[in-house]
């Protein structure tokens, strides 16, 4: 026993170990600095060791003192009551229940688990009975403290919460001895991370029974609570008989963790097969277009369901929202005023609804996925005339399909704003269309630069680049920020309309100039 | 026309891939390049490709005495995984594939009979390439590169995924094919290389060394290059 406990430990230190030495590596500037043969570096090794030990205490304690602080104490602040030490124990008791069945330790298919009772063939009982013991271990030991401290603090009586650690060892035991029982009775092991419908839905319910009735004033009689405690402390005991005497740890792992396994296989291909599927087997779509032309007709017939459906959907709602609040107006003059104001100052939030529509992303993933990523090995297709001539029909294709919803909003924001009221500046009508219009242009042609330029992909169909992550979070934080902006139509949009003009051109002097060198599957 | 190599070198860090490559191939011949695992067979294919940056060295063509540069479209590169564009049907992408290259096939045949010529049956012929089975999806990607007939064409591992009737059809194809201009034939598999290749070339400690068969039968032959990747330092 001593020894498999020692084992699981080095294993599951030594994964931790690489994988914070990995992890180290992948951060842009350090990349270069560490050299390949890091993994035998002694320094970085006992480095890394140190963070190792430092997170298996943390996890013992830090986590549970920050769940208890934020999810039940921190909350029960919240809420207006005069016996905050019900409370405590009324949400306790509702989470404590979540965690038995969505926390076990014992269901949780991790790497650890795999690499020791399938690669390395440690026997499975020994293993999980060590492990198990220690995690459990583990919630009485790291709970300890903080149920004192927090409960004595919400006024639970002491004995109460010393009895708090061991509620929630027993609650986990109890559900893991029948989840065994139920292995033993239908053949399939649970999985915590795979709960199922009626699972989710008991997680939600108790959920909400954790934290709506108390607002209502509504908790669990104290009493109650403690007797549900002992009784679960109680079967708790008895349950660890069951996890003792059960015999088929190792067929039951052996299921559990091949499955999981699988899933981690596919987890990859997910991306390309979901790409694969979008493709439509429609035999009726043809085209009588010649060349790259053809190409690219028959990619957006057979592409429809991701780019021009969707564009057309999300015209309709917003033709739907445009004509319903022309009703309003119609109806309620008095919201007139409101409508007109709104409009005149908040075009910079339709930079983040513009952001959100836009097809760019999509577009440029099949496009990658479904097409350049075959034909980027051929040759003929590298040529950079070729290159360039896709790259037109792309944009002038893309610009189009994301125009249609663009060109809906723009002239209903404009419609909107005479019915409205009208406004003193004429030119405000044009300029909230042409920018509306330019916001559209302007993601079709960052998201298609920004592929040509960082074709972020690798043959694996993986996203490599790490240039590409953080320019497309810093899109959508630069839209998400202007969301904050309270501009004139006049002011926001003409700069809209200037940036959005210049930034088009510079992007397509870019891509002519470098996408022939650019636009490659990475290696 | 020959293909020249002149002192390629290629990094990973400080691991040294290809150390030195010298070698010039002649057209009209299919090259087999051996090497064990690691050895860089994959990395040298992609740095004639320029799919990979090179931290040293040269290639070129040289054609009736000229040097020329090794244009993209003079390349041909065959990957061991079959890749063509799921979206379109093996006809569509034959057309689309005649059309961008009207002016350098002159003489383009009806589409049926470059199918015929593959083997290809009539009712696979308009299926989307997605729903292709692999060796269909080889048999389509070969198709497509000997109709380019670039100059250099290089093969990574193209035929050890086929069964072996496709396996023997591409056997042929390639032969017929390698009239003017240079195959590079990459492979693990020695029978494979001796069966189909006219020259076997090792990739080994980052150099490349041709091995010489003269009055050697076949065992005699498999025997010494087995001993020549066997050895740690071979001269």
């Amino acid at each position: 026993m001593h020894k498999t406990l020692w084992i699981s430990f080095a294993l599951k230190n030594t994964y931790r170990v690489n994988t914070i030495l990995y992890s180290l590596k992948q951060i842009p500037g350090l990349k270069h600095l560490l050299p390949d043969t890091m993994y035998q570096e002694p320094v970085l090794k006992i480095l890394a060791n140190i963070l190792s030990v430092i997170w298996e205490i943390l996890s013992a304690f830090l986590g549970k003192f920050l769940y208890l602080l934020l999810m039940v104490f921190g909350v029960g602040m919240l809420y207006n009551t005069a016996d905050p030490g019900r409370l405590f124990l009324h949400i306790l008791f509702f989470l404590t229940v979540i965690g038995a069945f969505a926390n076990t330790y014992m269901f949780n298919p991790s790497k650890d688990k795999y690499y020791a009772m399938i690669l390395m063939r440690m026997n499975a009982r020994e293993y999980t009975l060590v492990n198990y013991g220690y995690a459990i271990g583990k919630v009485v030991i790291g709970f300890l403290p903080f149920s004192l401290l927090l409960g004595i603090r919400s006024g639970v009586p002491v004995w109460i919460c010393l009895l708090i650690p061991f509620f929630i060892a027993g609650a986990k035991l109890m559900v893991a001895a029948y989840t065994l029982w139920d292995y033993e009775r239908r053949g399939t092991p649970g999985n915590e991370n795979q709960l199922g419908k009626l699972g989710w839905i008991l997680l939600f319910l108790l959920l909400a029974a954790a934290y709506a009735p108390p607002a209502a004033g509504w908790m669990l009689p104290k009493g109650l609570v403690v007797g549900g405690m002992l009784i679960t402390i109680a079967a708790g005991g008895i349950s660890i008989w069951k996890i003792l005497t059960f015999r088929e740890y190792r067929e039951m792992y052996r299921q559990l963790l091949n499955q999981q396994r699988n899933e981690q296989e596919t987890a990859s291909q997910v991306v390309r097969e979901q790409n694969r599927k979008v493709i439509s087997a429609d035999a009726g779509i043809t085209s009588n277009r010649k060349g790259f032309e053809y190409l690219n007709e028959l990619f957006m017939k057979r592409h429809q369901k991701i780019l021009w459906r969707p564009s057309k959907r999300i015209a309709a709602v917003c033709l739907c929202i445009v004509i319903g609040l022309l009703i309003l107006i119609w109806f309620l003059p008095e919201v007139k005023k409101d409508v007109n104001d709104v409009l005149l100052v908040y075009l910079p939030y339709f930079s983040f609804l513009m952001y959100l529509m836009n097809r760019g992303t999509g577009f440029t993933q099949a496009l990658f996925m479904n097409c350049d990523h075959s034909l980027l090995t051929y040759p003929c297709y590298k040529k950079p005339a070729c290159i360039l001539k896709l790259f037109r029909i792309r944009l002038r294709e893309i610009i189009k399909v994301n125009l249609l919803p663009a060109g809906v909003i723009g002239l209903g924001l404009a419609v909107l704003l005479y019915a409205s009221g009208g406004t003193e500046n004429p030119v405000n009508y044009a300029v909230l269309v042409v920018s509306i219009l330019c916001m559209s242009i302007f993601f079709s042609v960052h998201y298609l630069t920004m592929y040509y330029l960082l074709q972020p992909f690798n043959a694996e169909t993986e996203l490599k680049s790490g240039t590409y992550r953080i320019v497309s979070s810093g899109t959508y934080l630069v839209c998400y920020l202007l969301m904050k902006v309270r501009m004139s139509i006049l002011l926001f949009g003409g700069m809209t309309i200037v940036f959005c003009v210049v930034y088009s051109a510079i992007a397509c002097v870019l891509v002519y100039r470098l996408a022939p060198k650019t636009f490659r599957i990475r290696r | 026309m020959r293909f020249t190599i002149e002192h390629l070198k290629k990094y990973f860090e400080t691991k040294e891939v290809l150390r030195d490559v010298n070698f010039t191939f002649e057209s009209g011949k299919i090259y087999g390049l051996l090497g064990r695992n690691g050895a860089g067979k994959t990395t040298l294919f992609n740095c004639l490709n320029r799919d990979l940056p090179i931290d040293g060295g040269r290639f070129y063509l040289e054609e009736d005495g000229q040097e020329k540069v090794l244009e993209p479209e003079n390349i041909g590169y065959v990957l061991s995984t079959p890749t063509v564009p799921e979206f379109l049907t093996g006809r569509e992408f034959l057309k689309f594939f005649l059309e961008i290259n009207e002016k350098s096939i002159p003489d383009p045949q009806p589409l049926d009979a470059y199918f015929d010529f593959m083997s290809i049956a009539p009712e696979d012929r308009d299926k989307l390439l997605k729903d292709y089975s692999h060796g269909m999806k080889n048999k389509m990607q070969m198709l497509i590169h000997m109709i380019a007939r670039p100059k250099l064409l290089l093969l990574d591992e193209p035929l050890t995924s086929l069964d072996v009737v496709v396996a023997e059809e591409m056997k042929q194809r390639l032969r017929a094919l390698k009239e003017g201009r240079i195959i590079i034939f990459s492979t693990h598999i020695m029978d494979l290389a001796l069966d189909l290749c006219d020259e076997i070339v090792l990739l080994n400690h980052g150099v490349l060394e041709p091995v010489d068969q003269s009055n050697l039968n076949e065992q005699e032959f498999k025997e010494k290059i087995i001993a020549a990747l066997r050895e740690e330092h071979y001269a």
